[in-house]
């Protein structure tokens, strides 16, 4: 439990100090937090899960004073989540409450899943961002760069952990 | 209603999920300025065309009592601009008259009957006796004259119309009056015929014919038409003029009863010549 926290804190932290000032270019605004909500325990409830990415993002909106878009951005990245894990067999994680990962899942559905959610939350934070007035260029090349690097790191973060366990 | 609570507890996750995204909706569109501006906008747009339809609508069923205010209105302003027809009148026949009184007055009625269409035609209005309204009392429109009361009864007036081979209407063109009249001859719907008039008179096409200060009945200046045909017989020394009215008697619907208030003064010493 106080590895868990403190992985949480860990990337948290990574987030709002380093990513979040991170001035590579000006389309590359990477959100690799989400990998909280993406390697959540399988037995979790559906309603705990819906509570905890409302106060992620939450924490988020708090830190980039950004009121209500990465709440609103993690509620539905826990619902695409929900959807698409119930199409996957993982009864056997769950009952062994095991987190969702490359370990659990198997590369190419854990690789499927962050990469439809990633580009998701990416999409749906700059459409969010822009209403109104969307640059669709704009939109498209910081989707695309911000989730491609965002998934490079969550693949260092899960290669790791692999590294751990084997 | 166990079914309801049963069905609440299976999809408590997805309720939560709607009411923590209204949630989000709204602080999204109240805190940040640039989502606020933009929902503002787009509000304001959906709003406005809400608002331009029941508006819409509204005004549709306000019609009838909009109506009825602007002719209240419009008799309003006939017996404020009234006093000048008065004035003229006081220096020519009544020295005993002040200005403070009125010679006009002027009472708002609708046409529930009209015809327009035979040799004599009449329309009748739903003001009557009961509301002052008695035989040989002048209707306008709010374009021009309109008729002539014929007769009343308690509730309701049989008016002639312009369009009625009896009317005869002495024509005021050009500043000047001319003795002769203007009448309908059964020909066209909303035309009267004007013969009498010298050629050596100037009239042209499109000159306003009003009434003038030969009758009791009708202010002065009240607009009968205006000269739509001119016709020079060769044989004749004077025009045949063919009169547009101002009224057209097909769409007649709201029209105005002149009392004048010093009719039978005035009438009395008109016969006494």
């Amino acid at each position: 439990m106080i590895n868990r926290i403190t992985y949480w804190i860990l990337v948290i932290g990574f987030q709002i100090l380093v990513l979040n000032h991170l001035d590579l270019s000006s389309y590359i605004y990477p959100q690799v937090f989400v990998t909280l909500l993406l390697t959540l325990p399988l037995h979790l409830k559906k309603t705990y899960q819906i509570l905890i990415g409302f106060g992620l993002g939450l924490i988020m909106d708090l830190f980039i004073y950004s009121p209500g878009i990465h709440m609103s951005a993690c509620l539905w990245f826990v619902v695409i989540r929900m959807l698409i894990l119930d199409r996957q067999d993982l009864k056997e994680h769950a009952n062994n409450k095991l987190e969702y990962s490359v370990r659990t899942a198997g590369f190419s559905p854990f690789f499927y899943t962050t990469l439809v959610l990633i580009i998701f939350y990416h999409f749906y934070i700059l459409w969010l961002e822009g209403i109104g007035n969307i640059n669709i260029e704009y939109m498209t090349i910081t989707g695309i760069s911000s989730s491609l690097l965002s998934l490079t790191i969550i693949g260092v973060f899960q290669a790791l952990k692999l590294n751990k366990y084997t | 209603m166990q079914r309801l609570f049963a069905f609440i507890e299976h999809n408590f996750h997805i309720i939560l999920f709607v009411i923590l995204q209204t949630i989000c909706g709204f602080l999204i569109f109240s805190l940040n300025p640039y989502q606020q501006a933009t929902f503002s906008k787009a509000s304001l747009g959906v709003t406005s065309s809400i608002n331009k339809l029941s508006s819409d609508v509204y005004s549709y069923w306000d019609l009838k009592s909009q109506n009825i205010l602007l002719q209240n209105q419009i008799s309003q302003q006939f017996k404020e601009s009234f006093p000048q027809s008065l004035h003229y009148l006081n220096d020519t026949f009544l020295t005993s008259d002040t200005s403070m009184h009125r010679l006009f007055d002027a009472i708002p009625a609708q046409v529930v009957f009209n015809t327009a269409y035979k040799t004599n035609n009449i329309f009748i209005i739903n003001k009557g006796l009961n509301h002052g309204i008695k035989k040989n009392m002048g209707v306008i429109s709010s374009q021009g004259i309109a008729g002539v009361v014929l007769s009343s009864n308690r509730k309701f007036s049989a008016v002639m119309s312009l369009l009625n081979t009896n009317m005869k209407i002495t024509p005021h063109i050009n500043g000047q009056e001319y003795f002769t009249e203007m009448m309908w001859d059964n020909s066209k719907l909303n035309c009267l015929t004007i013969n009498g008039i010298n050629k050596l008179e100037r009239i042209n096409l499109g000159d306003v014919v009003s009434t003038g200060n030969s009758s009791l009945l009708f202010p002065k200046g009240i607009p009968v038409g205006h000269i739509s045909k001119i016709n020079n017989m060769p044989k004749s020394q004077y025009f045949e003029l063919e009169l547009k009215t101002a009224t057209n008697f097909r769409d007649l619907e709201y029209v105005f009863v002149i009392i004048n208030n010093e009719y039978s003064g005035l009438n009395d010493l008109l016969s006494n010549d």
